[in-house]
C-alpha cells in the first residue's frame, strides 16, 4: 500500500509528483543515465533529449553544460518553467547527470533558432498576442504566461502551440463553456472543478464561479482557446526567435507553472 | 448545604471526564451514541450509529459548532475517538491532542517527538488509537506502542515494536483492544519488511504473541514464495482489523507482496499477501484465510475494512464478512469458514475478468505492468483504499466511496536494501485522463448498486450511515456532504477547504448530535442551531 503514502508529498502537482516518485521508485536499481533519462525525463525532454514539450537538451544547455550547472537544475528545479524538483538519491545522480552532459554535447537544433528576436517582437504586437498572453507584467492572465516560456518550452513545441494550438492543452488551460441557468453562456479558461462548482477565468481577465446544481450545460471544449495562426516563413521564425528570446529572471516565480488544479 | 454541592459538583465532573472504558463498554460501542471508542466505531466496522436529530428534514440546516486548529503540517488521516465528552485523536505531527467534544476546547497535549535518530518508512501519518480503561494506545509512526494516561496526557509506558534503526519499518494504523490485549500490525511491506500482528498486554506492554503475515520455511504457506523470497515478502497491515467477540475471532486485511509491481523474483501465490487472514484473538493462531490477489503485481492491498454483517444469504442467516477491495471486487465470505460466496466488480476492472467458483481472479493474460509501461484498471492506488464504509441496518446497504480510473503500471526489478524502498513501481494516470470517483450505495447480497452519487476527482474520505436516513461522505476536493440514506439525494455539503482523507464520526452529548470530519490540519464539528 505504499502508493497511498506517496501522496504524503505536500505538492499536489500531479506532473512532477509522477515524476519524482518515479525517479524515487528508481532508487535502489542498479543506476543507469540513459535508463532513469528515458523513464524521468523524456516525458517533457523526448528520447534521447529531442525535446518535446520542454525544451531540448542537445547542444548549449541554458543554465549551463557543467557537471554542477545540471545537478542544479535536477536537485532545484526551475521555478516558472515545468520544470520540478527531482528527488534522485546520489546514486542516481551520479549516473544521470554525465548522461545529460553527453546530451549536450550532441549537436541539436533546438535552442538556438535562427530569426530576428526584435522582428519577431513587432509580430508579436502586430498579432495582438498580448490580448491573451503576459510577458513580465505586460499582457493579460488569460492564457499562458510567456515570461519564461523559451527556457520552458522547446522550439518545435512552441512552433507547434502557434500552429497547431490544440495539438496539446495543458490541463489548466482547457477551455469550457458554461449555460447558466438563464441561458446566459460563458466561455473561458476552466481553472478549477470539483463536484458542485466549477470557476471560470474569462478573457477580461474576470473569474466567474458556478453552482453545477444551477447550470444548464458545461462542454469542454475539444480544441483549445486559442485560434491556430498562420504566418509568412520568416514572419515565424522571427516571432519563435523572440519566443524563445523570453527566459526571464532565473529565480522568476512567473510564468508556467504545473499546478493543474487549485485545491 | 455548600459542602454537599462541592462534592455533587466534584461527582458530576469526574462523570464527565473520568469514566474508565471497559472491554464490555467496547462490545456494546455502536449501541451508545455518546462514544466513538474504536478506529471503526464497533467492532464490526459497520459505522452505523442511531442517531437522528440530524436527519433527512433538517440537516440542510447543519453548520459548524466548532473548529479545532492542530497548527501542523502534514496528512490528517486521524479518527478522533470520544469517550465521556473528550475527543481525543493523533496530530498530523505526532502529537496526541485531548479536547472538549462539546466545545474543541484544548484539554490537554501529549508531545511526542520521534527521535532524530530514528528511521521509519512512512512519514508521520497516523490514523489514531485505541482505548481501554484510563489508557490510550499509540502505534508510533516510528513503530512505538505508547501507553497514554487519558486523564491528563502522561506517557505511561513505551515499548518498541519493530526496531527504527534499519528505517523500513513504519506506524500507520490505529491499534484495536481487545479484553487487556492491544492488537497491532506494521507498516511498511514496500519496504521489503516482512509484516506481522502483534498483542501486547494493555498493562504493561509486554508482548503476547506474534503472527508472522509471511510464513518461514517449514511453516504453512512458505511453498508459495520461489527464490527465497519470503524474506522481503512484505505483507504490512496499514489498518485496523475487526472483531467478532462471539467467535473471539479477529479478522485483518494484509499488503501487498513486496517488490510491489514485479512478480518474477517471487514465483508462487506469495501468502498471505492480500489475504485476509482469520485470528484467535487470545493466541493470534489462524483459523483461515482468504487470498483476493494471489500473486499481486499491481499494489491491491487487501488493507480494506473487513466489515462483520450477520444476514440472510440464500435463505438463511449467515455470519459474514464483507469486503469492498482494492482490486475493484465487492467480496462476501462465510466468516466462520472463511468459505467464498462471491464477488462482484464495482469499477471497471481489466486485471481479471471475474472470479472463478472458489473466488480466485481470472487474470488477462499478459496484462503486467512492463517498463514501457501498462494500462491496468482500476489505477494503483485502488479501486478503494483505507477510506471506511458504512452499512445500515435501516436501508441494508453498503456505503463506500469509489475510485474509478487506470493507471500506467511501470515496473523495473528492484535490489533490495534494508531500510530503503523495496518497490518497483511507478505508476500514473494516463494522459488527459481525469480519475473521478462515486459514493456507492451497494446491495451486500447481491453486489449490486442501489445508487451512486457521482463525485469529480477520485476520493481519499469515507462514509458514516445514521438513523437519520443519512450518508455523510468526503470528497477529494475538500466537500463533507449528507446524502438520503435510501435515495442518494444531496441534502447538503460543506467545503472544508482542504481534501480529506479521513472519514466522518458522529456522537451525541447532552441530546445535540455533532458530526465531525478532520480536514487539512483543523478538526471540524457540525451541529444543529440551537432552537
Amino acid at each position: 500500500m505504499w502508493f497511498q503514502e506517496r501522496f504524503l508529498v505536500p505538492s499536489f502537482t500531479l506532473l512532477p509528483l509522477a515524476l519524482s516518485l518515479a525517479g524515487y521508485a528508481n532508487a535502489q536499481d542498479a543506476p543507469n543515465g540513459r535508463a532513469l533519462f528515458e523513464e524521468n525525463c523524456a516525458g517533457c525532454h523526448g528520447t534521447g533529449g529531442a525535446g518535446d514539450r520542454g525544451p531540448s537538451l542537445q547542444g548549449q544547455l541554458r543554465h549551463g553544460n557543467q557537471l554542477p550547472d545540471i545537478k542544479n537544475v535536477i536537485v532545484n528545479g526551475l521555478p516558472g518553467t515545468g520544470m520540478p524538483k527531482f528527488d534522485f538519491d546520489d546514486h542516481d545522480l551520479q549516473a544521470l547527470i554525465p548522461y545529460v552532459q553527453s546530451l549536450s554535447q550532441k549537436s541539436g537544433s533546438g535552442t538556438h533558432p535562427h530569426g530576428d528576436p526584435i522582428a519577431g517582437r513587432k509580430i508579436y504586437d502586430s498579432g495582438k498576442c498580448s490580448g491573451c498572453h503576459k510577458i513580465g507584467s505586460e499582457g493579460s492572465s488569460f492564457g499562458p504566461n510567456l515570461t519564461r516560456v523559451g527556457a520552458a518550452r522547446s522550439y518545435d513545441y512552441l512552433k507547434t502551440s502557434i500552429l497547431s494550438p490544440s495539438a496539446d492543452v495543458p490541463e489548466n488551460f482547457e477551455g469550457v463553456t458554461v449555460v447558466d441557468g438563464n441561458g446566459k453562456r460563458y466561455s473561458g479558461i476552466r481553472v478549477n472543478e470539483d463536484t458542485f462548482t466549477v470557476q471560470l477565468r474569462l478573457p477580461d481577465q474576470s473569474f466567474v464561479s458556478f453552482d453545477k446544481q444551477s447550470i444548464k450545460s458545461e462542454v469542454m471544449e475539444k480544441q483549445s482557446v486559442m485560434p491556430s495562426y498562420k504566418f509568412e516563413a520568416h514572419d515565424l521564425q522571427n516571432l519563435l526567435s523572440y519566443l524563445s528570446s523570453l527566459v526571464g529572471p532565473a529565480n522568476s516565480t512567473a510564468g508556467i507553472t504545473e499546478e493543474p488544479r487549485l485545491r | 448545604m455548600k459542602r454537599i454541592l462541592f462534592f455533587s459538583t466534584l461527582l458530576f465532573i469526574c462523570k464527565i471526564y473520568g469514566a474508565d472504558v471497559t472491554f464490555g463498554k467496547l462490545i456494546h460501542a455502536e449501541q451508545d451514541p455518546s462514544e466513538w471508542l474504536t478506529y471503526w466505531g464497533d467492532y464490526r466496522a459497520t459505522r452505523f450509529r442511531n442517531l437522528k436529530q440530524i436527519n433527512d428534514t433538517n440537516v440542510g440546516k447543519l453548520r459548524l459548532e466548532w473548529m479545532f486548529q492542530t497548527d501542523a503540517p502534514g496528512m490528517f488521516e486521524t479518527m478522533p475517538l470520544v469517550a465521556d465528552g473528550v475527543m481525543y485523536f493523533t496530530t498530523p505531527d505526532t502529537s496526541v491532542d485531548a479536547v472538549d467534544a462539546r466545545s474543541g476546547r484544548l484539554l490537554w497535549r501529549y508531545r511526542y517527538r520521534i527521535p532524530k535518530t530514528a528511521k521509519y518508512c512512512c512519514g508521520t501519518l497516523n490514523r489514531g488509537l485505541a482505548i481501554l480503561g484510563n489508557r490510550l494506545y499509540y502505534l508510533t509512526p516510528d513503530t512505538r506502542l505508547q501507553a497514554i494516561d487519558k486523564r491528563d496526557g502522561t506517557l505511561l509506558w513505551d515499548t518498541e515494536v519493530a526496531s527504527s534503526a534499519g528505517g523500513a519499518y513504519g506506524g500507520t494504523e490505529a491499534p484495536l483492544v481487545v479484553k487487556d490485549k492491544v492488537i497491532l500490525g506494521p507498516a511498511a511491506g514496500d519496504d521489503g519488511i516482512r509484516g506481522f500482528i502483534e498483542a501486547f498486554d494493555a498493562k504493561t506492554g509486554k508482548r503476547l504473541w506474534r503472527f508472522r503475515t509471511i510464513p518461514e520455511p517449514g511453516e504453512p504457506g512458505n511453498e508459495t514464495w520461489g527464490n527465497n523470497s519470503w524474506k522481503h515478502g512484505g505483507g504490512s497491515t496499514w489498518l485496523t482489523g475487526t472483531y467478532d467477540p462471539e467467535s473471539n475471532t479477529l479478522y485483518w486485511g494484509i499488503g501487498n507482496p513486496a517488490p510491489d509491481l514485479v512478480g518474477s523474483v517471487r514465483p508462487g501465490d506469495n501468502l498471505y499477501t492480500d489475504c485476509l487472514v482469520a485470528l484467535d484473538a487470545d493466541t493470534g493462531k489462524m483459523k483461515w484465510y482468504f487470498q483476493f490477489t494471489p500473486h499481486d503485481t499491481y499494489d491491491y492491498d487487501a488493507t480494506e475494512t473487513p466489515m462483520l454483517l450477520d444476514l440472510p444469504w440464500k435463505g438463511r442467516m449467515r455470519k459474514l464478512v464483507v469486503q469492498a477491495n482494492r482490486n475493484g471486487f465487492f467480496y462476501v465470505l462465510d466468516r466462520e469458514t472463511g468459505q467464498f460466496l462471491s464477488a462482484q466488480a464495482f469499477v471497471k476492472t481489466t486485471w481479471a475478468t471475474g472470479v472463478d467458483k472458489n473466488g480466485r481472479p481470472i487474470r488477462t493474460p499478459g496484462l503486467e505492468p512492463t517498463q514501457k509501461g501498462t494500462v491496468i484498471c482500476p489505477q494503483c492506488s485502488g479501486a478503494t483504499n483505507w477510506m471506511a464504509p458504512s452499512y445500515s441496518p435501516l436501508t441494508h446497504l453498503f456505503y463506500f466511496n469509489v475510485r474509478e480510473g487506470c493507471d500506467v503500471f511501470f515496473s523495473k526489478p528492484p535490489v533490495y536494501k534494508e531500510g530503503a524502498s523495496y518497490w518497483a513501481t511507478s505508476a500514473r494516470a494516463e494522459a488527459n485522463e481525469h480519475q473521478t470517483g462515486r459514493v456507492t450505495a451497494l446491495d451486500p447480497l447481491t453486489g449490486k448498486a442501489r445508487w451512486k452519487f457521482p463525485l469529480y476527482s477520485s476520493p481519499w474520505a469515507g462514509t458514516l450511515a445514521t438513523s437519520g436516513n443519512l450518508v455523510f461522505a468526503g470528497d477529494e476536493d475538500g466537500y463533507l456532504m449528507a446524502l438520503r440514506a435510501d435515495t442518494g439525494t444531496l441534502l447538503w455539503r460543506v467545503n472544508t477547504g482542504s481534501h480529506l482523507v479521513t472519514s466522518p464520526i458522529t456522537y451525541e452529548l447532552d441530546g445535540k448530535q455533532y458530526v465531525t470530519m478532520p480536514s487539512g490540519s483543523a478538526v471540524l464539528t457540525f451541529a444543529l442551531p440551537a432552537e
